[in-house]
This record gives C-alpha cells, structure tokens and sequence, in this order.
C-alpha cells in the first residue's frame, strides 16, 4: 500500500529537524548566566581571598576570557605575567595603578600589536562595581606579581550599577526615619557600620552601599538575607532573617530611604538608588 | 452578497490587531503599565517561552506574506510585458495569482499571532513594554496606519485581479508594487523596535531617553537588519512557495498538473536562490555594524558562549547551497542537451563540499580541558588557518559563484548560441569568472597578511565587488548571447526525479529552522538584557540558554508553524472545491517556458 504524501513528506521533515535538532543537542551545552554581584567592601578580606573573588570576576561576569587568555595569546595580549610587567608600561606608574587605569580607562594606554577594542568594564554590558574591580585588579596582579592593591586605589564608580530599568528609583520614604529604624528597632548598628554612624566590624561597612550595589540587592538583603549570598569574609546566616515580620511597611521603606542615601562622597539626601549607567551607542 | 460576506476572511483579524497597537501605544496605556509589576509569569510555559515561540511563529508567517509578493509582482510584471495575448504571459500572470493566494490566506493568522504577541508583551513584560512604547509610541501608530492600508492594497491587488486586466493591468502591477511598499515599511518600522533592543540609541549614561525619535530608530543596527530581513523574507517565502509546489507534484494525478507544478517548484527554487546568493554579504554588514556599536557584543556573539551556534548555523547555510545546486542539477536531467554538461558537476560538488568544511571550521571555541590536551591547545595546529574570516569569507564566495555556475549551465542546457560572437562571448566569460575567483582567493590569502580592519574594510567587499562584478558581466553578456539561441529540445516539466521534490521540501525545513535558529542568535546577544546595556533582564528567565534547549523550541516552533500553514493551505483548497472551477481553469494555463526558453511538454504528449 502507498504512504500517502502527507505522511511520506511529514515524516522527511520531521527527520530533517530531527538531525539539526540531535546535532545542536550533542556539541558542549552552554548557558549564558545573569552575574552575581560580588560585595567586598567593608569586609575582612585576605589577598588569598581577594584574588578568589577576582578569578571568578575574570572567568564570570567580567568576560575577561573572551579576548584574554593566561599562558596563550588571544584577540587581547596574555596576560601570564602581566602582574610583574604592568609596573614598567607606564613610567612612574604602579603596577596596580596601570591596571586599575587599563580597567576603567583601556584607551589611554593600548599594548602596542592589539587593537583598541577593550571596553570599559565598569561600563553596561559589563558593568563591575569596585568591589569587583578591586577584586580583579588583585588576581592579575597575582599573575607574576605582588598582591597590593588597595580598594582606594580603585575610584568611586558612578553608576556602576546598571540595569535598573532605565530610570532611579524613587521611595516615598524619609532618611531621618529609616537612619532612626537603623539604629534603633532594626538594630542594624550592632553590626554594620554606616558613614559616621556606628563602628561594628561583626558585618560589612555599609557606607557606601549604595554605590556599590543596586536597589534589588539592598531590598532583598533585607527581607531575605541568604537570596543574595553571604559577602566574603563573613560569617554566614548571622544576618536576621525576620526584619519582613518585624518592620513594618513605613519602617522598611524608611530604612531602605536611609540606605540608599549611603554613597562613598554622597550625604544623606533625595532617597534615590543608584542609577542604571548605559553604553554610548 | 451580503456585506459580511464580501468582507475578506483576514481583514477583521487584522484591524483588530492594528486596533491593538494603537490602544497599546498610548500613553495613558503605558502609565499603567508603569505602575504594574515589572514581570509576570505565564501558566507552565513561563513568560520567555511564551513569548519566544509566539514571537517565531509570528515572525514566520510575517516573513511569508512580506517576501512571497514581493517576487509576486516581479512575476506578474514579467508576464504584463511578454503580454496577456501570449500564453508565456498568461502563464506568468497565472502563476503571480497562485503566490498571492497563498500569501492572502495566510494574511489573518500573520495578524492574529502579532496581536496574541503584544497582548503577551503587555501583560508579561508591562516595565519594559512601557519603557519602549514612551519612546516608539509614534512609530506604533504608524505602523497600524501603514497596516490598514497594505491590508487594503493587498485586497485590492488580489480581488482586482480581473477587473484590473486587458489595458488595465499596469495599474494592477503597480497596485501589487504598492502594497509591496506598504508591507516592505512595516518591517523597518517593527525592525527599529527590535534592533533598538540590541543597538539602543539616544539613551545617556543614566539610562535616561534624551535622543530624538529618529536616533532611536535608526541605530547602528536598524538598516543592516532591514536588508538583512528583507533578503531573507524573499528566500523564505521562495522555499516556502517551492514547497508548496513540491507537495502538489508529489500528489499530482495527471501530468499535466505535475508539470505545472514542477515549473512553480522551478520558479519557487530559482528565486530563493538568487536571494539566498547575496544573502551572506547582508549578514556579514549586519555583523560589521553590531561589532561597530559594541566590540564585546561582537565578540560574544562570533567568540564567546554562542560560538558553537555558528556551526550550526554553518551546517544549515552549507545544506542550503547544496540543495539548491543537486536540485538544478536534477533538473537539468529533465532537459535535452544538458548532457554535455554532466561532467562539470563532480567539480562544481567538490567546491561546494570543500566551501562547506571551511565554513564549518570553528576558530575559537569553548572546549573542555581534555579537547585542549589532545589538540595540543585551544585551536587546532592546522584547522585553525581556515577558522577565521579570511577563509571563511573566500570559501562562502567560491560557493556563491559555483552556484551561480550552476544556475548558467541550467539555464543553457538545451540551448545553443547563434550569434557569430558566441565563441568571444563565451571566453570574456570564463574570464569574467577567472578573474573573479583569483580576486576571491587572491584577497583571501592576503588577508592572513594585513591587520583586521584592512581585512574587514577592504579586502572583504573587494571579494564582494569582484563576485557580484562576475555576476553582472556573465548576465550582460548571456542574455544577448542566447537571445534567438537555437533549441536542442524542449524542458520536459514534470518529468523531473521525484527526491527532487524532497530537494525542496529539505530547503524550505532548512532555512525555516534557520530562521529561528538566527532569531534565537539576534536575541541572544543580548544575553541577560532587555535593551542592551539600558535595560536589564531581572526576571526569573533571565538565563539564556544552552543550543539544546534552543534547538528544542526552534523545531517545536517550525512544526507548530508547518502544521498550521498546511491547514491554512488545507482550508484555501476546501474554497476552491467548493466555488466553479470555470474561473479557475480559464485562468491555467498549459506549461510554458521560463529561464531555459524551451517549451515545456505539453499535456499528454511528448515534448
């Protein structure tokens, strides 16, 4: 009996699809991960530490391995043993200051043979915070060299948090009040140092935790403390987790006012988070 | 007949769907949609799934009514100046009404996905569709204006067929160019949403809109996109019309219908070709300007986590060419005297085949540790000469020209020529192709010499130049050559090896599936982006995935879409059955010649 051509021509398409489908399901499976924001400062870090954190800024949301390699040339130069050359590129410029400069500003200094088409990483679609830079500045460094690098060497990032939906967020609520909840029912104090307030080193240094995280991270570290991971050099589960049972609604917005008026040069002000950097097109 | 009835089956979807954009561009509708959540999810599928399978789909059929009339109307003008009195034009015009059929029954689903997608787009993603409706709002009503009336031009154009011919049919050809220009406006306007996505522009450091309407839609990105699109609409809706073609053959009763239907299968395949030659030079501009509006776009795209798609994508283009040149060879089977050039086809396969694995070579992939150990390093000591560009580029040029060879020798297979210049003729020819294939690999190896921008500004679209300058002198002098050429024989339509018709059908899977695949690339630069760079991805779908899970969805999506054009083909056929066949059969007429100027067999005779 005959296939009728519907069938015969189904099932041929079916097998067309089928091999493309097979094929595109048996070579290396990659997914492409929103990054974690990676919090350093105001923290006990070790440079064994430091440098961790910067490996995975490299391999992760840095991108770095896209053009970089170590130990082999790529689109960018090697970096093996960029931590003891970087001291001679520039005269009279540290090793650490040169790759702080190559991070945030790569065109002013372009390693003769490459092409100038490093980006800036504090920059969207990247988009590191200092913490992050400062991380990753102390990993090539490690590369031949010696691990100095300061989070002072590392600037103020404006903006250094992107994405926050093209506009500042804006809260109704009021700093004085929500600095009152931070040192009172919240009892934050206890622990958290915060600008000239407080002076606890049981957790991180939050005086510039608005310039260094974006607006989702501060509310839902808040709310649900192990969501957002434990920054390194810290103990983990200390952070409450009830502060949703125990604030109410006026207060966590108070609070949350006060915090995002927490930026590195910034006083307390408009309760407005750091706003989304973008890219010149 | 009531004024329901008269109505056209598609019209109301379409309005509706108009109607749609223009409500949800307002901004009273993109206030509210300000103060609604960011995200919400869609029941078991999740908002991303959703979204991406509606959008291919929509995508899809919009890609067949946009590039099926667009060779429509070439045909109908072809058949307008060879004449309505003569058979050769009649036969044309009869065939330009069969591509519009096909295209106007799928005009009303084509509207109803695109309303279903930004019903999707409003309810599951309200933050960024207010974002881009702040900013589009106007180019949202224009193209609900420019929707109304190519839906008017293009029932005009289909139902005025009759009415519009004799002395008339310039205006009915110019009819069809207007809605061709109507359809071709809506895809730049929806083209400045999508590219505004991957290439924004107009936004300052705080993300903030402060550019002008036109800086955002016409970013790095916008133009290289239409092209690109445009091209590729034509080569889709041809695979698609020659698989059409293909299905009616293979269920033809008579000879006469699988010779009609083999020529449709011919002209179907012949204009997917032509387009899909230059197609490669549109994506590689594409792929220039996403490198110029950001280099770490670029590199994620050709070097980072979606490196492998490349080969995929490589394995798909090669079997598009591949397919193309077997069925001209197969069809050359069909016509006496092409004989003489069966020979050449062993030579015109190997370079193909030798193309395809040069294109398919990776350069920088991601691999595992053991796959670095037993290559002796992350590229391979002698594959990775023909992973980069330079080699690349010389191999999809060597392949483009060959195809074109193929398409010549086709097209003079049972023809001979007359003029006493023929001989001269024939030599600046092959010269012509000489000369053009020593530019291509003359340019190619020197481009392993020089540094990437001399290759990518210069060397590369000299390469272009030199392939499209062989193309143009081959045609200047063919088509004089073989004008008055003396007949070997008649094409013998429908005598054709049936895997012919499985040829097409595989071409129109192929490069429908590359479709998604493409749209899965396009979208997935952005990686977890909104608006690249502006507008970040916070919701739970986040994640791009892995070419599995996207190669999942694509052949779901092209089943999907493949089911539900053969019941819209399905229900076209019920109509027919069920009106009087005299229009039907007054208006097809017997096989007649195209590019070999041969006739064809006529029905039940020999040829």
């Amino acid at each position: 009996m005959a296939v009728p051509v519907p069938v015969r021509v189904g099932v041929f398409a079916l097998a067309v699809m089928g091999g493309y489908t097979w094929y595109a399901n048996s070579i290396p499976q990659i997914e492409s991960k929103p990054p974690e924001e990676l919090s350093l400062e105001g923290g006990n870090v070790t440079p064994q530490q430091l440098v961790a954190a910067g490996e995975q800024v490299f391999r992760g949301k840095g991108q770095c391995t896209t053009c970089h390699g170590i130990g082999r040339a790529g689109r960018g130069p090697d970096l093996a043993g960029v931590g003891a050359r970087a001291a001679s590129r520039k005269p009279g410029m540290k090793a650490a200051a040169y790759l702080v400069e190559s991070l945030l500003t790569p065109s002013a200094f372009v390693v003769p043979g490459f092409p100038n088409i490093m980006p800036v990483i504090t920059k969207p679609p990247i988009g590191l915070n200092r913490s992050e830079v400062w991380a990753t500045v102390a990993f090539l460094e490690s590369q031949g060299g010696t691990v100095d690098v300061k989070l002072d060497d590392v600037p103020p990032i404006a903006g250094a948090q992107a994405g926050g939906g093209a506009a500042a967020l804006e809260l109704p609520g009021d700093p004085k009040a929500g600095q009152a909840v931070f040192t009172g029912k919240a009892g934050c104090i206890a622990c958290h140092k915060a600008g000239a307030i407080g002076a606890s080193p049981v957790g991180p240094d939050l005086s510039n935790i608005a310039g260094s995280q974006p607006p989702e991270y501060i509310m839902g570290k808040i709310l649900d403390p192990a969501s957002k991971g434990t920054v390194s050099g810290f103990p983990a589960g200390v952070m409450p987790k009830d502060f949703g049972q125990r604030l109410t609604a006026r207060e966590y917005i108070d609070l949350l006012s006060f915090l995002f008026t927490l930026k590195s040069g910034g006083g307390a002000g408009a309760a407005t988070a750091a706003a989304p950097a973008a890219p010149k097109p | 007949m009531s004024l329901v009835r008269r109505c056209p089956r598609w019209l109301p979807p379409s309005l509706l769907a108009a109607a749609a954009v223009v409500l949800a561009a307002s901004p009273g509708a993109a206030q509210e949609a300000a103060r609604e959540p960011a995200y919400r999810a869609f029941p078991y599928l999740g908002s991303r799934l959703a979204i991406w399978a509606v959008a291919q789909i929509h995508l899809n059929f919009a890609a067949f009514i946009l590039g099926v009339p667009i060779f429509a109307v070439i045909i109908e003008f072809m058949g307008w100046r060879i004449g309505q009195d003569r058979e050769e034009g009649r036969r044309y015009d009869w065939l330009s009404h069969e591509f519009v059929k096909l295209t106007f029954a799928a005009f009303s689903t084509t509207a109803l996905l695109g309303g279903f997608l930004l019903f999707l787009l409003i309810t599951l993603y309200p933050r960024f569709w207010a974002f881009m409706s702040s900013i589009f709002a106007p180019t949202m009503w224009l193209y609900a204006g420019l929707f109304f009336l190519e839906t008017f031009a293009v029932y005009l154009w289909y139902y005025g067929w009759d009415w519009l011919s004799g002395p008339r049919k310039g205006l009915h050809v110019a009819l069809g160019v207007l809605a061709n220009l109507l359809g071709t406006s809506i895809l730049l306007v929806s083209n400045s949403w999508v590219t505004f996505m991957m290439s924004p522009a107009g936004v300052d450091e705080n993300g903030k809109f402060t550019g002008t309407l036109w800086q955002a839609v016409h970013n790095f990105t916008w133009m290289p996109v239409n092209i690109h699109r445009l091209i590729a609409n034509i080569v889709f809706g041809g695979t698609i019309a020659g698989a059409y073609a293909a299905f009616r053959f293979l269920g033809a009763r008579s000879d006469e219908e699988r010779a009609r239907y083999d020529w449709m299968g011919y002209v179907g395949n012949f204009v997917a070709v032509s387009a899909l030659m230059v197609l490669p030079f549109a994506g590689y501009w594409l792929g220039f300007e996403i490198y110029g509006f950001n280099q770490t776009m670029g590199i994620t795209m050709m070097g980072g986590f979606m490196s492998w798609l490349w080969i995929v994508q490589a394995i798909l283009i090669g079997v598009l060419f591949l397919g193309s040149n077997y069925y001209l060879w197969l069809g050359m089977e069909r016509i006496p005297g092409a004989e003489r050039f069966r020979p050449w086809i062993k030579f015109l396969l190997l370079v193909i085949a030798l193309g395809f694995m040069v294109w398919a070579t990776p350069r920088s992939l991601i691999v595992s540790l053991g796959e670095v150990r037993a290559m002796g390093g992350t590229d391979h000591r002698f594959l990775r000469f023909f992973g980069v560009m330079s080699a690349k580029n010389t191999a999809v040029n060597l392949m483009i020209l060959t195809t074109f060879l193929s398409y010549l020798l086709y097209r003079r297979a049972n023809r001979e020529p007359t003029v006493s210049w023929a001989r001269t003729g024939m030599a600046l020819q092959w010269l012509a192709f000489a000369l053009a294939a020593a530019a291509v690999v003359g340019l190619g190896v020197g481009g392993y010499f020089v540094e990437a921008i001399v290759r990518i500004r210069r060397f590369s679209p000299l390469q272009v130049l030199a392939v499209l300058g062989c193309i143009v002198t081959v045609m200047a002098i063919d088509i004089p050559m073989f004008r008055n050429a003396r007949s070997t024989g008649a094409i013998r339509w429908g005598s054709i090896a049936p895997r012919s018709q499985y040829v097409l059908i595989l071409l129109a899977v192929t490069f429908t599936w590359l479709m998604g695949l493409m749209g899965f690339a396009r979208s997935g630069i952005r990686q977890h982006w909104h608006i690249y760079g502006v507008m970040q991805d916070r919701s739970p779908d986040a994640v791009t995935p892995a070419l599995g899970y996207a190669a999942n969805v694509i052949t779901t999506v092209t089943i999907v879409f493949f089911l539900m054009v053969m019941f819209i083909f399905w229900l076209g056929g019920l109509g027919e059955r069920g009106h009087a066949p005299a229009g039907a059969a007054a208006r097809e007429p017997e096989p007649l010649p195209i590019a070999g100027g041969s006739q064809p067999r006529r029905p039940g005779g020999a040829a």
